[in-house]
């Protein structure tokens, strides 16, 4: 159709075009963050939107989650590919999965995608992935740590359509809200994910009206265009080569004395690089497993970040990068392995790719962040019987940069968020917390000194509740580079009220029993250090003993 | 005899001020330039001569309504004393950690974050107060005291206390402050619940850091300005505006000046409400362009928007201010192209120094405005009245080389796209502004005002989808004309999480009663009188577990009356609707937070005289490129467009201090009042 002002598409319209499409995402973005319900999203911001091209292709991310961000357009495509092809995408459609074997990551992640229509053609796809409290399964927040097959995990949506032609099935959220334990929040997280996906559709809209829809497709190509070419021309600065660099997952929950191997050989050629991990760990019996989805996601962010952190993320930023992973690894799980704890792996290879990269460019990427989400669940019994869950995921510290410190208590990497106020929790959960700080001497030393660590204590003040957490890095500790020393790992203790003693519990933790009084502490990893530590000047070693970054000693 | 109210604007580069005659409304313009290391004698030489100017003398002048950005320029300058943190033990981090979200996705080294009190001066004490106000820990006084102790030997100066809950229970905050008084008789001392008493804790104790930093510098500006004032004769008390666009007395400045921050573009947002009114135009955008950024604020059925809070620097500031959404896009707003052929402007700015490459003060990167030079639409000859002569060849020349060479294009389609960029970007900005609150464009008006808003307003519009632009009077003092509406406000708050049914009655009762009396007693103390007392009630409501919440008026201003409470729950649902499209009725929200806005009524300017029938023509043409062609634009002076004229563009009008450009398909009138109103058919 005719744009109401038609314009040829040189580099200023491109430049429009492209502003416009991140506004569509952004503001879907605020509205899902203005109206939703849960903790995880309100607070702690675990949401992504998405724009998407006729084809399919990703254009345009509102900033928030890099693992949604490239788990979206991977997800996609998988569903186009092997579930519902275009063709059957019409007018009024909503197609919703959480299905980590046809393209989703783990289970809480429920993605809806929604086409959009001008005038009968299809010009656009808008997409939001938003982390639900709770979709059922063995384990509050459903992060079961004991499961060992993807059906204890929660409830399981394949790629299917929730609406066809603006008629939406309620029989699929009836049937998701039953298996929640927190239907309420989760109902509301829910139609808030739905409010957004329609003010995405709208405006997308309002654009093809705008510019025509032949326009919008030439430039959401350009868009794309442009951003390969970048990552192109960046990757051909590398030496070609390959380069080999290897971390570990402390182990899956279940086989504890197991460490799991990740590999990476990259090898750069032109403008092209390739990511082998072939050299990882068979896959897992705990839920610590990605699907090849789910590592495509985490390769990718190691490239941004090594290479691509100006460059807008979109299509085009994936082209030159080429994934193996062979069925049967941790890095690319056969079904129905457990996945829910999948970020234990998916920080794991950021970091293993990260550390490739500083092979091939020394001196231009940082030591290992802390790498990992913090996340833990702990179902509260109140007296009345009810239940409530609380659920929290934390950061540590970044690496050490060969320029400078690394941040402490910040997120990095993989994941972004946000804490929660302890006043917004105490309001709302039987929980009293005892200490939220930086843990010093946590960052690795160094040239320059990793990030530091974070503290976080809180007491039951319920009759009872069970607790899980999918955490790592409590044996492998966070590199560091270049004669930097390793940031300090992880631990995690829970101290009984009944006996004041303290025991110290493992990275992996399902359904412990704890009671009223019982203090959990998790304290998280700092940075890794970057150069060698005698090579650190007096002052800034001194700033650190007076700020209490480091201790006295 | 006259009496004189007069409000005051500091800017960077003028001083603006609007001189009220109380007695026949009528209000006269003035302009001074800024005196940047004493801003108060700009303010007192401005007073002087616009006395001067209405043969009185300066025992006339009865209140100044003072403007400043003296709080928000200290905190980005780090003109700041050493300040000290005294907080619950086990969370002296908080202050240091905040909400740990980054804002660039892929960075591999973190993006710079203000901390104002280092972990050195940052000491926990035991103590704990519960949600519901209850004390787990009472407050050990020895540990203050040793808190207190280290907080003198480290020299800071000013000291911030922020307990946990501390909005539900402010007795060991209370109890602390005496103990560091003691200990510090001379130390700037601020409480969390004093300062901003709601629930967040980083969000509660970021705003009482500044505002404990900002109290040794507010006050001594004030005590120095209150010595020139008195030098100079003038007795009149002062009053200085606040981001909530109201105007606060210089005691309570001083014991709260976090209050101050953000108020800069409070006036504009203040005037534009006014102008909503006189022209009977209930919805506006109000967009102030200057040299680095651009302000967008929304007037909604004929009322500004107050939000609960803002940032500086990044730091959050957690007090209920005037809505006002900045981006960085002015005039001054570099225009380069990246690695990856992408045409980018701003949010880097040349600022005023070294300025567009056009004002030859050494600037070498093109700009918005030297690209508006280089197409026309500026007279280089009638910059700021003619008072700077503009180098077109220089302002064409950069972008000859940094925006055309690169992009392959020619030099005019070069210079139209920099400014179509940017108006993409501003155009953003005011959609997310409205589209955050469910609003539609269609349904408003743009208002545009600033030094270089004229040029970009009618375009803007056209891509947001309206079709009316209003371009008020006196658009370089519009600010301060603003200030002249602002009554005395305190804002009052009090966080209690409670379920919003019947049960809540007595506790919001209680919450109200304390307001009320706490309010009286503030505008007693300002010698406002009952009769001109209001205290309009607020109660902040949300669905259970949201992280945000929606404002809606609580009805009964003595005590609750019995349907209040299920009024403003029915309101609650209607503006959770209509803003973000549904509502779920069957679930009782949320009380967060319970707000009184004690407000004490100054009286108001009256309608300004407009000569409606200026008998003007055009002084002349002037050849631009506008829509991908050169076109002639018949020029205006701003002072001969009355009620008889109509301007079809395209056109260029011309005032002192500011250009308007009237595109193709526009049509400019003057409204009886004295505003100029652009309208374009088909939008």
């Amino acid at each position: 159709m005719d744009a109401l002002n038609p314009i040829p598409l040189g580099p200023i319209q491109v430049e429009i075009i492209r502003n416009a499409f991140v506004a569509a995402a952004e503001e879907m973005s605020v509205t899902v963050w203005r109206t939703s319900r849960s903790a995880v999203v309100r607070e702690i911001l675990d949401y992504s939107c998405c724009i998407f091209d006729a084809k399919g292709r990703s254009t345009a991310q509102s900033a928030a989650m890099p693992v949604h961000l490239n788990s979206m357009p991977a997800c996609l495509e998988e569903i186009l590919a092997s579930h519902i092809p275009l063709e059957e995408w019409h007018e009024g459609d909503i197609v919703i999965t959480n299905d980590p074997y046809a393209g989703g990551q783990h289970l809480p992640d429920i993605q809806t995608f929604k086409p959009v229509f001008l005038d009968g053609r299809l010009i656009a796809i808008a997409g939001i992935l938003v982390h639900h409290l709770d979709v059922g399964g063995g384990a509050a927040g459903s992060y079961d740590a004991s499961a060992t097959e993807i059906y204890q995990e929660g409830f399981r949506i394949p790629p299917l359509k929730l609406a066809e032609g603006g008629r939406r099935n309620e029989a699929v959220i009836k049937l998701l809200l039953r298996n929640s334990r927190e239907p309420v929040n989760v109902g509301g997280d829910f139609a808030s994910q739905l409010a957004a996906l329609d003010t995405g559709v709208a405006n997308l809209q309002r654009l093809g009206r705008r510019y025509g829809a032949d326009t919008l497709a030439a430039a959401a190509e350009r868009i794309q265009a442009q951003s390969e070419a970048a990552m192109r021309a960046t990757i051909a600065q590398i030496p070609d080569g390959t380069y080999a660099f290897e971390d570990f997952v402390d182990d899956d929950g279940i086989e504890r004395d197991r460490p799991l191997r990740i590999h990476v050989a990259l090898t750069v050629k032109g403008e092209e690089v390739l990511i082998d991990l072939s050299g990882s760990a068979e896959q897992a019996v705990g839920p610590v497993n990605c699907t090849l989805n789910m590592t495509r996601s985490a390769v990718v962010c190691g490239v941004m970040m090594a290479l691509g952190s100006e460059v807008p993320a979109n299509a085009g930023c994936y082209r030159p990068v080429t994934v193996t992973a062979p069925e049967g690894l941790v890095v690319n799980a056969r079904s129905p392995a457990p996945v829910a704890n999948r970020m234990a792996t998916g920080h794991r290879i950021v970091t293993t790719v990260l550390g490739a990269f500083a092979q091939a460019m020394p001196g231009k990427v940082p030591a290992a962040y802390y790498g990992v989400s913090y996340a833990y669940a702990l179902n509260c019994f109140l007296e009345d019987g009810r239940r409530q869950v609380y659920f929290d995921l934390e950061c540590g510290g970044w690496g050490a940069h060969p320029e400078e410190d690394g941040a402490s208590g910040f997120s990095c990497g993989f994941h972004n968020i946000a804490n929660a106020p302890v006043e917004m929790l105490e309001n709302t959960l039987p929980l009293t917390f005892v200490e939220y700080g930086l843990v010093p001497d946590s960052g690795g030393r160094g040239r320059t000194r990793g990030g530091l660590g974070l503290a976080r204590a809180f007491r039951l003040d319920a009759r009872e509740g069970r607790f899980a957490a999918n955490l790592e890095r409590f044996k492998f500790a966070p590199y560091g580079l270049a004669g930097g020393e390793a940031g300090r790992p992880g631990r995690l203790t829970v101290t009984r009220a009944g006996t004041g003693t303290s025991e110290e519990l493992p990275s992996k933790v399902g359904g412990l029993k704890v009671a009223r009084g019982d203090v959990l502490r998790l304290q998280t990893a700092g940075g890794g250090g970057y150069g060698d530590p005698a090579e650190r000047a007096p002052a800034a070693v001194e700033r650190d003993r007076a700020e209490g970054y480091t201790s006295a000693g | 005899m006259t009496s004189l109210r007069v409000a005051v604007d500091i800017g960077g580069t003028f001083t603006d001020l609007q001189i009220l005659d109380e007695a026949t409304g009528v209000a006269h313009a003035h302009k001074v330039p800024t005196t940047p290391t004493d801003p108060s004698e700009g303010l007192i030489t401005g007073i002087r001569e616009a006395c001067e100017r209405l043969g009185v003398g300066p025992e006339t002048v009865r209140a100044i309504l003072h403007g400043t950005t003296i709080a928000t320029n200290a905190v980005l300058q780090r003109r700041l004393p050493d300040g000290a943190l005294i907080t619950t033990a086990g969370f002296t981090d908080v202050l240091e950690i905040g909400r740990h979200v980054r804002k660039h996705v892929y960075a591999n080294r973190a993006e710079p974050r203000a901390l104002l009190v280092p972990r050195s001066r940052r000491f926990g004490v035991v103590e704990r107060v519960r949600a519901d106000g209850s004390v787990e820990t009472a407050l050990d006084e020895a540990s203050v005291r040793a808190a207190a102790e280290r907080v003198k030997a480290s020299g800071a100066t000013a000291v911030a206390i922020a307990f946990l809950h501390a909005y539900a229970n402010p007795a060991h905050e209370l109890r602390a402050a005496e103990i560091v008084q003691q200990v510090l008789p001379d130390a700037f001392v601020s409480c969390s619940h004093q300062v901003s008493p709601e629930i967040r804790e980083f969000e509660r104790t970021s705003t009482t850091v500044l505002n404990a930093l900002l109290m040794p510098v507010v006050k001594t500006y004030l005590s120095k300005l209150r010595a020139r004032l008195a030098d100079a004769g003038l007795a009149a008390p002062v009053y200085l505006v606040q981001s909530n666009g109201g105007v606060t007395t210089p005691e309570i400045a001083g014991e709260q000046p976090a209050r101050l921050l953000l108020s800069g573009p409070s006036g504009g947002a203040r005037a534009a409400e006014v102008l909503a009114a006189e022209l009977a135009e209930p919805n506006l955008i109000a967009v102030d362009m200057g040299g680095t950024s651009y302000d967008v604020s929304i007037v909604h059925d004929g009322a500004i928007r107050l939000v609960t809070q803002g940032d500086v620097d990044g730091l959050p500031v957690r007090l209920p201010m005037i809505e006002i959404r900045t981006i960085g896009a002015g005039g001054g707003s570099i225009a380069k192209v990246d690695g990856t052929g992408r045409l980018l402007v701003g949010p880097d700015s040349a600022g005023a120094v070294p300025g567009p490459v056009c004002y030859r003060r050494g600037g070498e990167e093109p700009t918005v405005t030297d690209a508006n030079v280089a197409l026309g639409r500026i007279d280089p000859g009638y910059f700021l009245g003619g008072a700077m002569d503009l180098d077109v060849d220089g302002a064409k020349r950069a972008l000859a080389e940094r925006v055309a060479a690169p992009l392959g294009l020619e030099p005019g389609p070069a210079a139209e796209g920099v400014v179509a960029v940017a108006t993409a970007h501003m155009a953003a900005a005011i959609r997310l502004s409205l589209f955050e609150k469910g609003l539609d464009p269609k349904d408003f008006a743009l208002i545009s005002f600033g030094g270089a808003g004229g040029l970009h307003a009618c375009d803007t519009a056209a891509e947001i989808g309206t079709g009316r632009v209003v371009f008020p009077r006196d658009p370089g003092t519009l600010s301060a004309w603003g200030m002249l509406f602002g009554d005395v406000v305190h804002d009052l708050a009090r966080s209690r999480l409670l379920k919003a049914d019947a049960s809540a009655v007595p506790v919001l009762e209680t919450a109200l009663a304390e307001l009320r009396a706490e309010a009286e007693d503030l505008l007693a103390r300002d010698g406002i009188d009952p009769a001109d007392r209001a205290f309009p009630v607020t109660l902040d409501l949300r669905y259970p577990g949201q992280a945000y919440e929606i404002g809606v008026t609580l009805a009964g201003v003595d005590g609750l009356a019995p349907d209040a409470l299920n009024a403003a729950v029915a309101a609650f649902h209607d503006a959770h609707e209509r803003q973000y499209a549904h509502a779920e009725r069957h679930i009782v929200p949320e009380i967060v937070t319970v707000r009184m806005a004690a407000t004490g009524r100054l009286t108001r300017p009256g309608e300004r005289p407009f000569d409606a029938a200026a008998g003007g023509a055009a002084k002349g043409t002037r050849r631009i490129r506008i829509a991908g062609g050169e076109r002639d634009a018949a020029v205006w002076e701003r002072a001969a467009i009355g009620t008889d004229v109509t301007v079809d563009g395209p056109a260029i009008v011309e005032e002192p201090h500011s250009t308007l450009l009237v595109p193709p398909g526009w049509r400019l009138v003057a409204h009886p009042t004295g505003a100029l109103i652009a309208t374009c058919e088909g939008l």
